[in-house]
């Protein structure tokens, strides 16, 4: 083919802007350690990322209402503890009655079970972030309301709650509950905590009859009656111990999948979008390399002509 | 007769001398146009001056220039018109392309602190919307930041869907507005085009030889109209080229015929026609072409697309936020309002008033969460409208195809360079001008016309010796 005084400086044109197109490919490569940036770049593996965000974004919000369950777990657990330890002082009164024959001393047993009975309400209404912990679904309402005699003592607790649970997501189309029912007296669904028609148990009315009982000397309903009334309630609480231990491990376990999930995740949007540095940066140097040689060679060529041999 | 004798000889010198001269000056006329774009190497035609009868047979009478032709390749000049004008659709296809990437925003960053690379676009938005649906379900549906929040994702993501429309509407007018200046440009070389196909009829006509400059200044003026729309070429044996777009004629000899015109077809549809008709033509490459297929094929799809996204997300969205009861009890209220990208909006009485937000499935129970969970799930629902897509994965897919669409645009770029490269290598291997060879036929001319010169003066003494023969 026959080579004109243009064909070298337009070739060395054309090779010029390509080998500099490439090194600010490679320089871009090497300075974001990203094979892609744009949707042309890749676009399969654009769709692959974004989809692989949305998942991150959504493993992480998974996280988020994992620990917002976990709170509520862990606050339940606490207020189970609390009356956990109210039920047993109960049932020690109970037994305990057996043995006295005093009524002066039964009295003030009645009387210290109307203070556990005072405080059981209060953390039958205990709040979490301005939520009631036990009032169903109903959270903005007082669950366990008291009611009092002219005396100023209680004569029964009503449940101003439901026994609906609401639950969120902590894996896809898997949901969770972590909190529990104040009561449920309609033999069926979520068990209540501190009553529960299913479980026979009925805290607050077991600890208003042991502490009538004891104002009024009737020791032998209080050991035939309110002692396994009171440990029907016993049994109700740890059956939501176990419950609530139950849902945080299952918490926990999911908290951890999550956070590998989101690890592999990392991994494959990197494997998809990185480059490999070393490959690049030995690309980039041969980019460089061969822009150099085109130059030199260039300027060599174009300042040969035959009018410099010529007179 | 004995030959052309001392005189003859004289006038065979003095030819000699001029064709010497004429090849100088055209290998002058090459070395002073080797950078002029489209130019031709010429070449002068010698040929020997007839022969006279002498007592040896015909003797000749040496040489004379009948012309100057112009070297060049109508074949690859005809390939190199349809290549600029396939190159200029696929460049302004690109760069429409170009623009529609820009405005969707999604770039991977792993710089940043997000080191998935999560771009703010809408696939963020999305998530960011049912991330909040998420935290109020979980399970809090009262909380007034979670609602707060939830309401400003989403008016984010609204925002986001308008602005996208408003660039992609940019672009539109932005296009039409390009189509209208090629076309304005276009005319320019028509009439151009149009005045040298007179002036080379005038001097060919003329007889007066090929008008190779005129020819060189026509070629490269058409390599100017390809790269707006393609035509036909055809040459009469006048020398005129003729030109006809969509079978329509432009040039006729000397005459611009018609003119091309920009118009709205509707709705801001930029379209082009001969001036003073009523039918569009069928531009099939050029510019102009690659104006108007990036603007009704690339942005008509990825904007329906977007559309359609946001119209799907309204009408699911709305659909189950309707069922729910706000924290007053309130029911029935659209969470979102519009009918597609470029209106949507969160329903302003949610904004000022967030208990209105639906996010519960029995009224008054401020804990049931049901509604706001199945808000929060739909980011994960296929959406038989959308192809069975989810949302997020639909907009991706959109992105994805647009992204294959300009990466496809860049490899025809690419390929088209490769064929364009070679197309000119081979037209400059033809009529390109090489300084060397100029050079050289310069000193060969130089040495003819010094030889001639020299015949001249042992001629002139000759006659001198005959003169002088009579003393």
């Amino acid at each position: 083919m026959r080579v004109t005084s243009n064909s070298f400086p337009t070739r060395l044109l054309d090779q010029i802007t390509r080998l500099t197109n490439r090194t600010n490919q490679y320089q871009t490569q090497a300075a974001t350690g990203q094979r892609i940036t744009l949707p042309e770049d890749d676009p399969a593996s654009m769709r692959r990322v974004m989809d692989m965000q949305g998942e991150g974004r959504k493993l992480t919000q998974y996280a988020d209402n994992i620990g917002r369950h976990q709170e509520l777990a862990q606050a339940s657990y606490s207020s189970m503890s609390a009356t956990k330890k109210i039920v047993d002082r109960a049932g020690e009164i109970a037994t305990l009655a057996g043995g006295v024959n005093s009524p002066e001393q039964l009295k003030i047993l009645s009387g210290e079970v109307d203070q556990l009975l005072a405080r059981a309400v209060q953390f039958a209404n205990v709040k979490n972030r301005n939520d009631y912990l036990f009032a169903g679904t109903k959270s903005d309402t007082v669950p366990f309301v008291a009611v009092k005699d002219a005396q100023g003592r209680t004569t029964s607790v009503s449940y101003q709650g439901n026994v609906d649970l609401a639950e969120s997501e902590i894996a896809e189309q898997v949901t969770l509950s972590a909190q529990t029912v104040g009561a449920n007296t309609t033999g069926t669904g979520n068990r209540g905590l501190f009553v529960d028609s299913q479980a026979g148990a009925d805290l607050f009315g077991h600890l208003i009859a042991l502490r009538d009982n004891l104002q009024s000397g009737n020791v032998a309903q209080i050991q035939s009656v309110d002692r396994v009334d009171i440990q029907k309630d016993e049994e109700n609480l740890l059956f939501h111990y176990g419950s609530n231990g139950a849902a945080q491990a299952r918490l926990e376990t999911s908290l951890a999948v999550s956070k590998q999930r989101l690890e592999s995740l990392n991994m494959l949007v990197s494997k998809e979008t990185d480059v490999d540095l070393a490959t690049t940066i030995v690309k980039l140097t041969e980019t460089q390399n061969a822009y150099k040689a085109a130059l030199q060679s260039g300027s060599t060529i174009l300042h040969q002509s035959l009018l410099d041999y010529i007179r | 007769m004995t030959g052309l004798g001392l005189f003859g000889s004289l006038s065979m010198a003095t030819r000699s001398l001029s064709t010497a001269r004429a090849g100088t000056e055209v290998a002058g006329n090459n070395l002073a146009n080797v950078n002029t774009p489209g130019y031709a190497r010429q070449r002068v035609s010698i040929v020997t001056s007839g022969s006279v009868p002498s007592a040896f047979g015909p003797q000749g009478t040496g040489s004379m220039a009948v012309g100057i032709t112009s070297i060049r390749d109508t074949l690859v000049d005809g390939q190199m018109l349809s290549e600029l004008s396939v190159r200029g659709s696929l460049e302004s296809q690109q760069q429409g392309l170009q623009y529609i990437q820009s405005a969707t925003g999604e770039r991977l960053d792993r710089t940043g602190a997000d080191t998935s690379g999560a771009s703010n676009g809408i696939a963020k938005d999305l998530s960011d919307l049912f991330d909040s649906f998420q935290k109020i379900s979980s399970p809090n549906t009262n909380d007034p930041a979670a609602r707060q929040t939830l309401v400003a994702s989403a008016q984010d993501l609204a925002t986001h869907l308008n602005q996208i429309v408003q660039r992609f509407d940019a672009v539109r007018s932005g296009i039409g507005n390009s189509i209208g200046a090629d076309v304005t440009a276009a005319n320019d070389i028509i009439d151009q085009v149009a005045k040298l196909n007179s002036e080379i009829v005038k001097v060919e006509v003329g007889g007066n030889g090929r008008a190779n400059d005129l020819r060189d200044a026509r070629q490269q003026k058409l390599e100017d109209l390809a790269k707006f729309a393609n035509f036909s070429v055809t040459e009469t044996p006048q020398g005129a080229s003729n030109i006809a777009i969509d079978g329509l004629a432009i040039i006729t000899g000397a005459v611009v015929t018609n003119r091309l015109e920009a118009f709205d077809a509707g709705g801001g549809q930029v379209l082009v026609r001969a001036l003073g008709t009523a039918t569009t033509l069928n531009i099939q490459g050029g510019s102009i072409h690659g104006r108007i297929e990036s603007r009704d094929v690339a942005l008509a799809k990825t904007r329906g697309e977007i559309d359609l996204l946001a119209s799907n997300l309204i009408s699911e969205v709305n659909a189950i936020h309707a069922t729910g009861f706000g924290l007053t009890g309130t029911t029935g209220n659209d969470f979102f309002l519009g009918t597609g990208a470029g209106d949507i909006k969160v329903n302003p009485a949610l904004k000022n008033n967030l208990q209105l937000i639906q996010a519960n499935g029995v009224a008054g129970d401020v804990g049931n969460n049901t509604v706001v969970l199945k808000l929060a799930q739909l980011g994960d629902k296929p959406i038989v409208a959308l192809g069975g897509e989810r949302l997020g994965g639909y907009y991706a897919q959109a992105i994805a195809s647009m992204g294959q669409d300009l990466k496809t645009i860049n490899t025809q770029i690419g390929n088209q360079d490769i064929v364009q490269n070679m197309l000119e290598s081979q037209r400059d291997s033809v009529m390109g001008v090489s300084i060397d060879e100029e050079m050289t036929d310069l000193m060969k001319f130089q040495k003819a016309f010094s030889a001639s010169a020299k015949m001249v003066t042992t001629i002139d003494e000759m006659l001198d010796t005959i003169l002088n023969m009579k003393r």
